[in-house]
């Protein structure tokens, strides 16, 4: 609003920058406060005092520690960190990649920042401050009692790694599957005034509606048997489905697909309908003229659903705990198990660190992201 | 667009989710009027397990089902009609309570207790998310430019969270001395149980839920807000429209479509509310409808589950939320002959 | 955040699990189990990997699975993991073998106890026994001149005094949260007053005196307790204790460990092991036990590569590298104080958890009922009429009670 007509008194402005910050602060807190509990130890995390545990005293007694100067400089890591995302990665993947390939640059700019991020936290920054730290006297001594071994512990010894991969491989296939289903499915919405498209679209409604563990429970004794009632279609090498990725793969996009095809519905409505015919006027079939019109101008709507297909199928409890097995297990589920299991206090922070870990990827898909939702949804994602 | 190019383009979507929904939901429907068991014969058995040192050894009647030649439990299915609806609204002692006035009786029937709480928390967490939503993404767009990057970020945290993990963290927080217990019971210099009765869980929930779910309200508004038509604006405010005013008559009508997407998804989502009850353990005071359903639905330790049932109020929580969405839907019925 | 360390640290874990005794062969067939995942199933399955050839799912869904994965054919797992109750539906889908002639070839270590007999076939094969007893701080209840509680009333008294001696606000822990737990309390109280669940044609029989004076014990219990007690399980009692906030407990003997771990307990010593308070007739508990069952559902050359896995998992290597992670049923298994309060209880005369299918619906209906005696909203009649009939509306749906 830069309209001078519209400025705000400075007293209305200090009042709603005071709730802005009061907002963030709650926001943040839940999250910032396991982050720091997963760095200490387990005195500490579940001390009553919060000084104590953001300070960590027993944790600094036990020789984990940060000082002054590795403080510093992690700060100016991350601050490093959020501007190359947020400013110099969409500028590099603008100048590299021809329009309509946008994503393989995100997907590839994407990796290539967070393996850059973790090289030099856990590799160049150590080496670095071990160094530095004997020689900065009074600054190089730990005040700030912190360590890594949680995440240790849950990336190393337990195999985190192996349900990290897990969750890759489901919400890859989740989102590619369900955009590519769902582009087609909403276009075809959008460009269709019949009463069957309505229909469709109410009874998808109504499916978006539907309790998630009533459809789910009737999935596993289908699943579990699928080697014997496929068994005359596929012959003598017919899957057992139960525990394979793909099946689930297949139950979420399905499980996704009313809320993605409502989103890309009224997403299509927003572009002109002229523009499509103009296509068809030069000869064009209806696939043609998505192809060549459509297409091209369909990315900041693909982009936020892609987000919320994401968030379903990497966030998904109910469906991966059920039909997959320990082998193929995916994150969340292997999570909530190291809760109900573990028995010691030790052991529950070494859940919160992998609860923090989870959170991570989601975290900085976000920071990345952030403007791509914004104006995917300006651009008429969810006009009703 | 023909109806054959039409079926190619909505092929793919509708027969996935006649698969996997609707399939299933058809099987749940037809379920809820048949009761399927095993036919058990009684049996002596002797069972011996494992004491401290020795082995106890018991002779007793047990029931077993009865298998067929292939070693396969032999089931009966039976029609049951409506018995299995019956049996989760209880209507008799449902109707009891009524009469009589005697409403804390109606609410230890499970599903009429599940029902209260439902609507409950649906109803009462739909305007606070809309009005949090609204009020943060209009703090948001009076902001500085500078500062709006990060505080959306900030803002969506909450949105992106695992619901499971941020279930949990609110209960590390409030749980026993949970950090936030003790600052409470420090400002207010009580000993604070909220895990202890029914309204501290559900304000509890509710708090959580509209912090879940207001960032979601408010990046859509703000997206909507960016469309505000700032001619009429101005011109309001040469009108001489005070900021309520502008809101009340230029702002408001400009996101009601919006508004009623926002209204429409929450209703939903909080119709079905169930991670929460598990989160935050709450069976003993609160349960919601989702949770009825599966709790009926997850097998005992012997395995027994009573699909019949969580057929039903499936079912039941089915029709509930149709007639939650009968408005919002006729709005689009509209729009959508109008569209076109 | 050192290098050094980082690096050290990693080197440790990998010796550590390098000083594991390896497997005493080579395992040759692919197998795979399913079983719930407590540490000490962690322990078991760990030791049977270094065979080869065997990858274990330890998980908290699988009672759901269980039935149904090896119903499969050929079953999707060949060796599972039960307990009391989660072994009935195996059984009586006949979907688990009788292992007498695999006991004959491999079992020459096993005690008799192990062997778990249905109609004189041997189903499974126990690996530990758990049960609730009593655990009490000794120094707190010395200082006061307390004697080890032998009965609720003694624990209610000692409670008293320790609150009004302003040592505790809330003395007693208990495992009362909503659900599987709070219905295991009162399976063992009502246990302990003599009662019998079941009678004929499956007819629950809990509304009675015996029923009302388990509600009342658990009830007068309550006052002593944090009043978040319906959401309290086995990890928060246990880290109740850890912290000093409890004084008594009727607490799972497989958490007794936890109470002398050095790293977060605050009561190292000072908690003893007593046996379960005696109800009028025994003491207020159950036994349970885990163990190992095989699959009908695959071939016999499996059966016997996975019976022999099963006995290399069991062997005495792993239950003293793993002493005090269970009371375990093992000749090598040295007993130590810690199990000397499952071992009290046992000599009192502690009954196993009484297990049938129709106990499974009865448990599920207890666990969401009985918090409405709890929080006041009914009496203990109601309460216990209102369980006794979603019981009966349930096990109609499940066939165990003809209509």
């Amino acid at each position: 609003m830069s309209s001078r007509a519209l400025r705000q008194p400075l007293s209305l402005r200090l009042t709603s920058g005071v709730f802005l910050a009061i907002w963030c602060l709650v926001a943040a807190f839940p999250i910032a406060w396991i982050a720091i509990m997963s760095v200490k130890s387990p005195v500490d995390a579940y001390d009553s005092n919060a000084l104590n545990v953001i300070l960590g005293p027993a944790t600094l007694a036990a020789g984990n520690g940060v000082s002054v100067l590795d403080i510093l400089f992690g700060i100016a890591l991350i601050w490093g960190m959020v501007r190359l995302i947020t400013r110099v990665v969409p500028g590099q993947i603008r100048s590299y990649c021809a329009p309509g390939q946008e994503w393989v640059g995100w997907v590839i700019g994407v990796l290539v920042s967070l393996l850059v991020f973790l090289l030099a936290a856990l590799v160049v920054l150590p080496a670095v401050l071990g160094v530095l730290n004997p020689m900065a006297g009074a600054l190089g001594r730990d005040v700030l009692g912190l360590t890594t071994e949680h995440y240790r512990t849950v990336w190393i010894e337990r195999g985190f790694i192996n349900n990290f991969r897990n969750s890759l491989i489901v919400t890859a296939g989740v989102v590619t599957v369900s955009l590519t289903v769902g582009t087609l499915a909403g276009y075809g919405l959008a460009r269709s005034g019949s009463t069957l498209a309505f229909w469709i679209l109410l009874i998808a409604l109504i499916f978006r509606a539907l309790p998630h563990s009533v459809l789910v429970a009737g999935y596993l004794p289908v699943f579990i048997n699928s080697a014997e009632w496929l068994a005359p279609i596929l012959g003598d090498n017919a899957p057992t489905l139960y525990g394979k990725p793909f099946a689930v793969i297949a139950v979420l996009v399905a499980i996704n697909q009313p809320f993605t095809i409502w989103m890309l519905r009224s997403f299509f409505q927003n572009i002109p309908a002229e523009l499509d015919e103009a296509a068809r006027v030069d000869g064009c079939n209806h696939f043609q003229a998505f192809r060549r019109v459509i297409m091209p101008v369909m990315w900041p709507g693909v982009i936020t659903t892609g987000l919320f297909s994401f968030l379903l199928a990497y966030n998904d409890f109910l469906v991966t705990s059920l039909l997959l097995d320990a082998q193929n297990q995916t994150m969340v589920p292997a999570i909530a198990g190291m809760f109900n299991r573990e028995t010691t206090t030790t052991d529950q922070v070494v859940a919160v660190a992998a609860a923090v870990s989870i959170i991570a990827p989601l975290f900085f898909l976000v920071m990345i992201f952030q403007r791509q939702i914004v104006s995917g949804l300006t651009a008429g994602a969810v006009k009703g | 667009m023909n109806f054959r190019t039409f079926a190619a383009f909505v092929g793919p979507s509708v027969f996935m989710m006649l698969l996997f929904i609707a399939f299933p939901l058809l099987s749940v429907f037809k379920q809820s009027f048949y009761i399927t068991q095993p036919i058990y014969e009684t049996v002596e058995v002797e069972t011996c397990t494992p004491g401290f040192l020795t082995q106890t050894c018991v002779t007793e009647l047990k029931s077993q089902p009865v298998l067929d030649d292939e070693g396969e439990i032999v089931t009966r299915t039976e029609f049951v009609g409506l018995q299995s609806y019956r049996n989760v609204l209880e209507p008799e002692r449902a109707w009891r309570a009524v009469t009589e006035g005697n409403w804390s009786t109606l609410s230890t029937i499970d599903f009429w207790k599940a029902l209260r709480f439902t609507l409950t928390f649906t109803l009462i967490t739909l305007p606070l998310v809309l009005g949090c939503g609204l009020g943060i993404a209009l703090l948001i767009n009076s902001a500085a430019g500078a500062i709006r990057g990060p505080v959306i970020f900030v803002s969506l945290l909450p949105f992106i969270i695992t619901p499971v993990i941020g279930a949990l963290s609110i209960n590390w927080l409030f749980r026993g001395d949970g950090i936030l217990t003790a600052l409470l019971e420090w400002w207010l210099q009580r000993d604070i149980a909220l895990f202890a009765q029914a309204w501290t869980i559900e304000i509890l929930m509710m708090f959580y839920r509209v912090w879940h779910v207001a960032p979601f309200a408010a990046v859509v508004f703000y997206a909507g807000l960016q469309t505000v038509n700032q001619d009429s604006l101005e011109s309001a405010v040469i009108d001489g429209a005070t900021r309520w005013q502008r809101l009340k008559f230029i702002v408001i009508p400009h996101l009601m479509p919006l508004i009623i997407f926002v209204s429409m998804i929450h209703l939903m989502d909080a119709y079905r509310v169930f991670e929460e009850i598990i989160g935050f353990s709450s069976q003993a005071y609160v349960i919601s409808l989702q949770w009825l359903t599966f709790d009926y639905l997850v097998p005992d330790q012997a395995g027994n589950r009573s699909i019949s049932r969580a057929s039903a109020s499936a079912m039941l929580t089915m029709i509930g939320i149709v007639i939650l969405l009968i408005l919002p839907l006729r709005r689009t019925w509209r729009d959508h002959k109008g569209g076109h | 955040m050192k290098l050094k360390t980082i690096l050290f640290a990693g080197a440790m874990s990998i010796a550590a699990s390098g000083a594991w005794a390896a497997c005493s062969y080579e395992n040759e067939v692919p197998l795979k189990s399913l079983s719930a995942g407590f540490e000490a199933w962690k322990a078991v399955t760990d030791a049977m990997a270094e065979c080869g050839n065997f990858s274990a799912s330890l998980d908290q869904e699988f009672r759901e699975k269980q039935p149904e994965a090896f119903a499969a054919d050929p079953s999707l797992y060949q060796i599972g993991g039960v307990a009391n109750e989660t072994m009935i539906p195996l059984l009586n889908a006949g979907t688990i073998r009788p292992l007498d002639d695999l006991v004959a070839k491999y079992g020459q270590d096993l005690l008799p106890n192990q062997l778990i007999k249905v109609d004189g076939k041997t189903m499974a094969i126990a690996m530990m026994v758990n049960a609730q007893h009593l655990m009490y701080r000794n120094d707190v209840l010395a200082e006061l001149g307390i004697d080890e509680p032998q009965t609720y009333a003694d624990v209610l008294a000692a409670a008293a005094k320790i609150k009004d001696a302003g040592v505790m606000d809330y003395p007693i822990g208990g495992t009362f949260k909503t659900g599987w737990n709070l219905a295991q309390e009162f399976v063992n109280m009502y246990m302990g007053e003599g009662g019998t669940f079941l009678g004929e044609g499956n007819m629950p029989t809990i509304n009675n005196e015996k029923g009302i004076t388990a509600l009342e014990t658990m009830k007068a219990m309550t006052e002593f307790m944090d009043p978040e007690y319906l959401v309290s399980d086995s990890t928060y009692v246990q880290q109740q204790f850890q912290q000093g906030k409890i004084a008594m407990a009727n607490l799972w003997a497989s958490r007794a460990a936890a109470m002398n771990d050095e790293a977060e307990s605050e009561v190292v010593g000072k908690v003893t092991m007593a046996s379960a308070p005696m109800g009028s007739t025994r003491p207020s508990t159950t036994i349970w036990w885990d163990g190992i069952v095989l699959a009908s559902n695959m071939s016999d050359e499996e059966a016997d590569a996975a019976f022999r896995l099963v006995m290399e998992g069991l062997d005495a290597d792993m239950v003293s590298a793993n002493n005090d992670a269970a009371v375990w049923l093992s000749p090598a298994y040295t007993p130590g104080e810690l199990a000397a309060g499952a071992a009290a209880s046992a000599a009192n005369g502690a009954g196993p958890y009484p297990a049938s299918a129709a106990m499974g619906v009865l448990h599920s209906a207890l666990g969401n009922g009985l918090a409405d005696y709890l929080t006041g909203a009914k009496d203990a009649e109601t309460t216990l009429a209102d369980i006794e009939a979603s019981y009966i509306t349930a096990a109609k749906e499940a066939g165990l009670i003809s209509n």
